[in-house]
């Protein structure tokens, strides 16, 4: 099947998602598209799944124009997508997951389950996954195979175009080789891919062209022959990151030291983070990152180990200890953990400070204001008031609130998680200044991220993580991300 | 070959023992099967504790016939709950079909298949309106079904006054009838359990219920129009309940503006003795079923033994307060 | 292939079992009165004698201050067991449930609170089962109880109309309260209305239901005060009814402006009518429902009176058939002796 987007738009309040966008899917061929966190590649996808509809623009099936209504009508075009295990129920077995909806019935309309388990074990089995039981619960089974059971949901309806949206965060190399065997199989066949990943080695392993979105727009396409990686880099940044070398700040003096700390997810993590320094954290999605961070912050239980702030033993149970002991955490979802979301930038910025607007026994809303406006100016956050609810800023401008907040606190560690997911390149730019500023005035900062580059430009040292285990130490300068890569998967 | 094939990391890696233990924690987990151990262990220490009293085919078969209306309304409650809502209006349902029944059977003369018709009508019109104003205008069940708990029992105020008796034979004989020595309610009970556990287990349209309380948004992706199914649940709950209350007033010969009172949380307690989540997802009809009769036994052993009614709800409170409670101690045992 | 002899022979079992399937008895035509009562020697008591009371809302405290302490009372005098029973709620098919479940362990004798019409199915079934049953409160109609103690509602309703027309001079607005759709209510409300009827200056100006709830009486009371300043009077059916509209009335400074008659005589009924706030209590007599009522049982068990050769297969029984206990009238004048009960 041929498909063709010619001119796609689509608006957020606020935000440009997709700007006039040309893409051209190909019979028996698997198409990259690749951009940063934030480019609209999952807009795009949610566009073609019919979850979505353009505000502008044409999709075309076989050169006739369609509207894709939504995600059943989709299906009915031959259109599957993988989610990131969107579409699965814990609660029911994985044959059921599989044939969700389309259970096979005997003559009588009633489900046959012996042909339920038997089309879903010879499916599984096509596509190498005999370790996976029909009758097993999906809510038993680990994030890979999971993402596994997507898969082999989406090619239960025999789609003529598949869309994976990055299949292989969370799967392991072996999971991943049985991924590639099928797309090629696909391919065979005369069945279209659309495969959006990020992972440089992966698209030039396996795409034909490579389409590039950055910040909703359309960068050009390539047969992958003709483009080596840094060209490719190059149209998805726009330039080189500028965030390498700036001087470190980073002393001797130790701030925090954690030894053979346990956790749910993790075990027997120890480092020192000195003043001045910021650590960056790598890995994988599900390697513990955000585990540990929890886990200093009081939010998650801790199981055993211990954790010294500047000589001290920390004992937190709640993060309102982890906080009076000095300790801030900026969440890696800001809007379901981060912000307060239908309240104003002032509520948000003093939430984990309130005293900061009490000047003398009591709480007073002007202080607690102008404290915000203070912040407002300093961080550039865009916003025409502070008593404007943080729902409608835009994503950079909601962390920078978040940033504030801790900014306000002035805790002598702060762990930022994720802290330019989803956010413009400007506002990243903006970002890697603060947390420089932050360090450079002698506090200690953990920086988790997914985003390799980021980690090598800002940290001064890199730990890298594995299915929460410590599996080793990098500096910050001079690592590549195939070195960090190495560690981070087996 | 079976378990040679199966491998999965994340649970296989401890010691046999261990896995023994997961299989005996999954089993626990099943509340059918862990309701059914209990129910038979308690049945065993009443008959020796009352072996005049408790096993006698008397006693045995008036249980049964007091769970039944409760159990007829929890199968609708269960199917609700799986899909991750519930429906407080089930109690006043069942005054006000069974009040309206009588009242155009009594007052304006209508025969009784029509008014048994008209009652299941209105529970169908009710059952209509919650689901449309919770679905589709996304009105909270908690509220809308508490709002209509209140209209309907004010309506069953309207229709049924101070009570309506002399009912006619033929109405009365829908309940009071006996089928091998046992009343009709029970069978009534049984066949409804029966058939919809058989629906839910192996038809599509009900199958689906299960996705959606698991999870609406992959229920949607996956084809199933989440609205629509969830105002079918509404009415056939409504329905289930209008057919409890008929039943109930022919069983008892006389409708009452005051029949079912607290009932809709009894029966949400059942359907979560028997296995039902508020969360949704999960339940089986069956185990509807086995909470009713569980209950059914506590409130039976408690008048055999002559403890007073409020003792009753404390210690019904106790147990369900365990039961959940071990469920999520098992549940957190498993993942440790 | 294998499907038709297994469909015949559900068909075949099926109508078998519908064939053997049995309607309950058309009314009157069961012999009920006839079942034999197991009885005893008159002057033998057994100490494993049970007598059960069964009734709803079992806590609530007219019922316990009275009838369960009278009914224990009789217990001990009597050497016999007694045992009381019944949901924690006003829950009628629950009360059902319970005297049907006790009927299966065979108790010497009981006594129902006749809440609603509705129980008279689970009374038939006891007689039937040859338990002595006698019925208190508000009588059972259509069922076949060997005997009733209570008061007539209706009396009542007439005893507050009169007052009423006293204490108002027979002209002025009036409004009643209790909880609809309760029978024993419904008869009181008509007894006031008819007594009401023939002043043509009372206008009845509203009827309320308070769900037997303090609160709900007060708040139904401030809101009738404040639609009609000039009410003159306000009858309550239930327990609840006085005290709320005496604390509604008491707030709106209204005390003895605003006449109140209402039902029971709780220690908070009886100060409200010392300190002038209620006119004037209908009263029951309930200690003698049970009192009498268990009574009643025990000479039937214990056939004290013979009135035949053998009373069960007479088709008589030896207690009176209906007994109305009359009513207390408690004004300011008598309620210093109430108070020193």
């Amino acid at each position: 099947m041929h498909l063709q987007l010619a001119g796609i738009s689509k608006f957020f309040p606020g935000v440009k998602a997709l700007d006039n966008i040309r893409f051209d899917l190909l019979p028996g061929e698997v198409h990259a598209i690749c951009g940063e966190n934030g480019a609209g590649k999952s807009t795009l996808m949610n566009i073609l799944a019919g979850n979505l509809q353009p505000d502008k623009g044409q999709i075309l099936l076989n050169e006739q124009p369609v509207r894709i209504a939504n995600p059943v009508h989709a299906a009915s075009l031959g259109i599957a997508i993988v989610y990131q295990q969107l579409s699965l129920v814990d609660t029911l077995s994985v044959a059921e997951n599989i044939f969700a909806n389309t259970q096979p019935r005997n003559h009588w309309g009633i489900i046959d389950r012996a042909a339920l388990l038997g089309q879903t074990r010879q499916l599984l089995e096509n596509l190498q996954l005999q370790s996976i039981q029909p009758q097993i619960l999906v809510g038993d089974l680990s994030q890979g195979q999971k993402q596994m059971v997507e898969v082999a949901k989406a090619l239960s309806k025999h789609p003529a175009i598949l869309i994976l949206d990055e299949p292989t965060a969370s799967i392991t190399e072996r999971e991943a080789g049985t991924l590639f065997a099928i797309i090629r199989q696909l391919k065979d066949s005369g069945k279209s891919v659309i495969y959006i990943s990020h992972r440089m080695q992966e698209i030039f392993g396996i795409a034909d062209r490579i389409t590039v979105l950055k910040d909703g727009q359309y960068q050009g396409t390539q047969a992958i022959a003709e483009v080596t990686p840094t060209d490719l880099i190059r149209m998805m940044v726009g330039r080189d990151l500028e965030a390498s070398d700036g001087p470190s700040a980073a002393t001797r003096e130790e701030l925090l030291r954690v030894k053979d700390l346990s956790g749910n997810g993790f075990s027997q993590i120890t480092f020192t983070l000195h003043r001045g320094e910021i650590l960056g954290m790598a890995g994988l999605v599900g390697a513990g990152r955000t585990e540990i961070a929890q886990t200093l912050f009081g939010y998650l239980p801790r199981r055993s180990g211990e954790v010294w702030l500047k000589g001290r033993l920390l004992r937190v149970s709640h993060p309102r200890e982890a906080i009076r002991a000095g300790l801030g955490y900026l969440p890696e979802d800001r809007k379901s953990q981060g912000l307060f979301m239908d309240k104003s930038l002032t509520d948000n910025i003093i939430a984990a400070n309130f005293r900061a607007a009490r000047p003398g026994n009591w709480f007073d809303s002007s202080v607690a204001r102008e404290l915000a406006q203070s912040y407002r100016e300093k961080l550039r956050i865009v916003t025409p008031d502070v008593e404007q609810d943080v729902l409608h800023l835009s994503g950079g401008n909601q962390q920078k609130v978040v940033l504030a907040r801790w900014l306000l606190a002035d805790p002598d560690v702060l762990i930022v998680d994720e802290p330019t997911h989803g956010i413009d390149v400007g506002a990243k730019a903006e970002i890697y200044r603060l947390l420089r500023q932050l360090a450079a005035q002698g506090k200690g900062i953990i920086l988790i991220s997914s985003e390799l580059p980021e980690v090598l430009a800002l940290a001064d040292r890199i730990l890298v993580l594995r299915e929460g285990t410590l599996a080793g130490e990098l500096p910050g300068r001079g690592t590549t991300e195939e070195e960090v890569m190495a560690l981070a998967a087996c | 070959m079976e378990t040679q094939t199966y491998t999965n990391p994340a649970k296989l890696t401890g010691p046999q023992p261990e896995k023994s233990r997961l299989r005996m924690d999954k089993l626990l987990q099943d509340r059918v099967y862990s309701l059914s151990i209990t129910i038979v262990v308690i049945c065993i220490v009443a008959s020796v504790v009352f072996p005049q009293n408790f096993p006698t085919f008397e006693n045995l078969s008036q249980l049964l016939l007091n769970l039944s209306i409760d159990t007829i309304v929890a199968v609708g409650m269960m199917l609700l709950l799986i899909s991750g809502m519930f429906d407080l209006s089930v109690g006043s349902m069942v005054a006000f079909a069974g009040g309206l029944t009588a009242n155009l059977m009594y007052f304006h003369g209508f025969p009784v298949p029509l008014a048994i018709t008209i009652g299941l009508l209105s529970a169908l019109l009710v059952g209509w309106v919650n689901g449309y104003l919770i679905a589709y205008q996304g009105i909270n069940p908690m509220i809308q079904t508490l709002a209509m708990l209140g209209i309907l029992r004010g309506g069953a105020l309207l229709v049924a006054g101070a009570g309506i008796q002399n009912l006619p034979y033929w109405f009365n004989a829908i309940g009071q009838s006996r089928l091998l020595g046992i009343q009709m309610p029970v069978w009534y009970m049984l066949l409804t359990v029966a058939v919809f556990s058989f629906l839910v287990n192996r038809t599509i349209f009900f199958r689906r219920y299960y996705y959606i309380g698991g999870n609406a948004k992959a229920a949607e992706l996956s084809g199933i129009e989440v609205k629509k199914m969830k105002q079918f649940a509404f009415i056939l709950s409504a329905v289930l309940a209008a057919v409890a209350g008929i039943l109930l007033t022919s069983r008892l010969g006389a409708a009452m503006s005051t029949l079912g009172r607290g009932l809709e949380l009894r029966v949400i307690t059942a359907a979560i003795l028997g296995g039902a989540s508020l969360t949704g997802g999960v339940g089986k009809i069956v185990g509807a079923l086995l909470g009713a009769l569980f209950m059914g036994i506590v409130a039976n052993i408690m008048i055999i033994a002559r403890i007073s009614g409020l003792w009753q709800e404390i210690i019904l409170g106790l147990i369900l307060i365990s039961a959940v409670w071990l469920d999520l101690y098992l549940i957190r045992r498993s993942r440790a | 292939m294998k499907k038709p002899p297994f469909l015949l022979c559900v068909c075949t079992l099926f109508l078998s079992v519908l064939n053997s399937c049995e309607l309950p008895p058309r009314d009157g035509s069961a012999g009920v009165q006839n079942a034999n009562i197991a009885t005893m020697e008159a002057g033998a008591v057994n100490p494993n004698e049970e007598y059960v009371m069964i009734t709803t809302a079992i806590n609530m405290p007219m019922y316990v201050n009275h009838d369960q302490a009278a009914f224990r009372r009789w217990g001990e005098q009597m050497g016999v067991k007694v045992s009381i029973l019944g949901p924690a709620e006003w829950d009628v098919p629950a009360q059902i449930e319970t005297i049907e479940q006790v009927i299966a362990s065979r108790p010497a004798g009981l006594l129902i609170n006749g809440t609603d019409p509705g129980i008279a199915q689970a009374i038939n079934k006891a007689v039937e089962a040859g338990i002595p049953t006698v019925v208190y409160d508000s009588d059972v109609p259509g069922s076949e109880r060997h005997a009733f103690l209570g008061t007539d509602w209706y009396q009542i309703g007439q005893m507050q109309g009169e007052e009423m027309a006293r204490l108002t001079g027979g002209k002025g607005k009036v409004a009643y309260m209790g909880i609809l759709g309760l029978t024993n209510m419904e008869d009181g409300f008509r007894g006031l209305l008819d007594v009401l009827k023939k002043y043509p200056g009372i206008r009845v100006v509203g009827r309320y239901d308070d769900k037997a709830s303090v609160e709900l009486a007060a708040r139904i009371t401030s809101d009738l005060l404040a639609a009609h300043p000039d009410i003159a009077g306000i009858c309550g059916f239930d327990s609840n009814s006085g005290p709320g509209i005496a604390l509604a009335v008491k707030e709106a400074g209204k005390v003895g402006k605003v006449k109140i008659t209402t039902v029971d005589w709780e220690p908070e009924h009886l100060l409200l009518v010392r300190d002038g706030v209620i006119q004037m209590l209908a009263g029951q007599k309930r200690e003698l429902f049970t009192w009498y009522g268990a009574q009643f049982l025990y000479d039937m068990v214990h056939r004290t009176n013979r009135l035949s050769g053998n009373d069960a297969q007479s088709g008589i029984s030896n207690v009176p058939t209906s007994v109305n206990t009359g009513l207390l009238r408690i004004t300011r004048e008598n309620v210093g002796q109430f108070l020193k009960r």
